[in-house]
């Protein structure tokens, strides 16, 4: 019994790791980011959703050279009551929709749950007027710090249509990475349909 | 057998004993290049290089020397060692390296009701520099662990005898069983011991700290003052297990209950001399410049109880009631629990008549009376923000609501 054991022990292993989370393409071209709501990448990305802390079902996280140098948090439709960052713990809540927030309070929403990923010193600048498909929204740039003091920027959209919330977030560090791919950014946020 | 387990339990009680006391160390001393202590040093001069370069760092020089000069007051001949920084962190803490890097963070300072609590909290933390507190743990640690080594070489090996002798395999295993047992016990007794070391060191640092404070001219009743504060503030958060947290402990825990604390402080400040300097005013001025920013940190740990609270020990000497308003009608509004919208509109409103009052101030006014239904109310206060904050990035959005109530959206 002990050697069937000993035999299935690497095929488990390899069961086990095929189960843990991955990281997987995201190739260029239209990519499903809801039911209804899909964007144009203009290059190869990688999806990482699923090696990311605080991450819901709802969010997709982008990234070309790794999460410290790119990321592009694209939501779905948040709801009253969801995240765009889950929390680790009841006591250490992150931002949550609402179902009667002001147009303040959504940009309040992007910078808390861009300090909810730990980033120093976050200041949302530039709001506008923006649309994101066929809705109005809100476009906005960031500054913000890592913990160690580099500097980041970042910049995205959050659009209210049907009582959901839609947010598309990108974050780099302002030295190269941050102006390296703002334009294909630029591009995807311009590509969003909704509904 | 049974005599064996009794030596070990013994083994392990002598585990868990008090340290020695640790000696004060002398001004100006530097380690040996060779002694575990520089070890220790070298690596928190590292630390230290990076802490510079950090970016919660608060680099405004006036608050910096003012800290540094309370640091000093408390630490005496040892302040030349000594160097401090503040960070800008939203928790009450304080810390000290055995290299005498040390880091203020702005939580303890938005909390510490005056300079005299400020004073004790360095002067506790210098006292863990002053006792060599780092290095005597250090060796503490290791004399424990090469105690609970052997005591489990006796243990296995005794184990493993008797084991050996008995008469039936039950028996055997019931002899390895308890040998076993015994060597966990021995292992959660050095890790207990190191939890109550730490105790009786932060307990130590109390009553120095205490000492420092009152013989640098300030009022010793500060020090249990500044536990209770923590205590009401832990009291009013939103979360039971923190509300819990403050009466739970155990042996292993690394710091004593704040009741505790309280009990041994209050009981050495009969012996010292009462009354003295508080610096309440002084303390207020150093932080007023900072006393937006850092309330928004703390409203962004999301737990807005706890954050009511230090704004009402804050609003206590009935200065700054703009900004604390404010930011009291701010915690309000992000927690939203039952009857919280209408407490922020109040607490707006009482902003609303001091000097110092965020623009913002009207502008969360304005979308508060708009869900309420008082329209003419947001629109007078939408009015208001964009008055007093013409040039504010966010004045077109403010500048669409109002449009839109005007059109009678």
């Amino acid at each position: 019994m002990r050697t069937i054991f000993r035999a299935l022990a690497p095929l488990a292993a390899c069961l086990a790791l095929a189960a843990c989370a991955t990281v997987t393409s995201a190739p260029a071209g239209a990519m499903k980011v809801g039911a209804a709501y899909e964007v144009a990448l203009g290059r190869d990305w990688s999806d990482i959703s699923k090696i990311m802390n605080g991450r819901t079902d709802k969010v997709r996280l982008l990234s070309i050279d790794g999460p410290l140098l790119n990321r592009l948090y694209l939501s779905d439709g948040l709801e009253p009551g969801e995240y765009l960052i889950k929390p680790a713990a009841k006591e250490t809540p992150t931002p949550v929709i609402r179902r009667d927030m002001s147009a303040s309070e959504r940009l309040e929403f992007v910078t808390d749950s861009v300090v909810a990923l730990e980033y120093q010193r976050v200041q949302l600048v530039r709001p506008r007027p923006a649309k994101l498909g066929q809705g109005s929204g809100v476009r906005f740039d960031l500054t913000a710090q890592t913990k160690s003091g580099l500097d980041v920027k970042g910049t995205g959209v959050i659009s209210e249509q049907g009582g959901k919330t839609y947010v598309l977030l990108y974050l780099a560090p302002a030295e190269h990475y941050f102006d390296a791919n703002l334009a294909e950014v630029e591009a995807i946020i311009g590509s969003a349909k909704l509904g | 057998m049974a005599g064996r387990a009794v030596s070990a339990l013994a083994l392990a009680a002598a585990l868990a004993s008090a340290p020695a006391v640790a000696q004060e160390r002398a001004a100006g001393l530097r380690p040996d290049v060779t002694s575990a202590e520089a070890g220790f040093w070298s690596v928190m001069d590292d630390a230290e290089a990076e802490a510079k370069t950090r970016a919660d760092l608060n680099t405004d020089p006036a608050l910096n020397a003012y800290v540094r000069g309370v640091m000093c007051k408390v630490a005496a001949a040892h302040c030349p060692d000594l160097r401090v920084y503040v960070m800008d962190r939203p928790f009450m803490n304080a810390s000290m390296a055995p290299n005498g890097y040390s880091e203020v963070w702005s939580g303890l300072l938005l909390r510490a009701t005056d300079e005299a609590e400020l004073a004790y909290v360095l002067g506790h933390e210098v006292s863990h520099f002053t006792e060599n507190h780092t290095i005597e743990a250090h060796r503490a640690k290791k004399v424990r662990a090469n105690v609970a080594l052997a005591a489990t070489v006796v243990v296995a090996v005794a184990g493993a005898a008797s084991a050996a002798s008995a008469g039936t395999a039950s028996e055997a295993q019931s002899i390895m069983d308890a040998t076993g047992n015994t060597i966990d016990l021995i292992y959660y007794a050095q890790i207990a011991s190191y939890f109550r070391f730490s105790r009786e060191q932060e307990a130590e640092a109390d009553l120095l700290g205490q000492r420092k404070l009152a013989a640098a001219g300030y009022d010793p009743a500060a020090a249990p003052e500044s536990w209770r504060g923590l205590i009401t503030e832990t009291e009013g958060s939103d979360f039971k297990r923190v509300r819990d947290s403050g009466t739970r402990n155990s042996v292993f825990s690394s710091h004593p209950l704040s009741s505790d604390r309280i009990a041994a402080l209050d009981g050495q400040a009969k012996t010292l001399t009462a009354g003295g300097d508080r610096g309440r005013e002084r303390h207020r001025a150093a932080i007023r410049p900072h006393l937006g920013v850092w309330l928004r940190d703390d409203l962004r740990k999301r737990d807005f109880g706890q954050t009511l609270v230090v704004i009402d020990r804050l609003a206590v000497s009935g200065e700054d009631l703009g900004v604390l308003n404010y930011y009291r009608g701010e915690a309000y509004r992000m927690r939203r629990g039952d009857g919280d919208l209408p407490r922020a509109r109040e607490a707006y409103l009482v902003a609303a008549v001091h000097a110092d009052a965020p623009p913002a101030t009207w502008r969360e006014l304005g979308d508060i009376r708009r869900r309420d239904g008082d329209l003419a109310g947001a629109r007078t206060a939408y009015e208001s923000y964009l008055a007093k904050a013409p040039q504010a990035e966010d004045a077109w959005l403010v500048q669409d609501s109002l449009s839109s109530l005007q059109q009678g959206q």
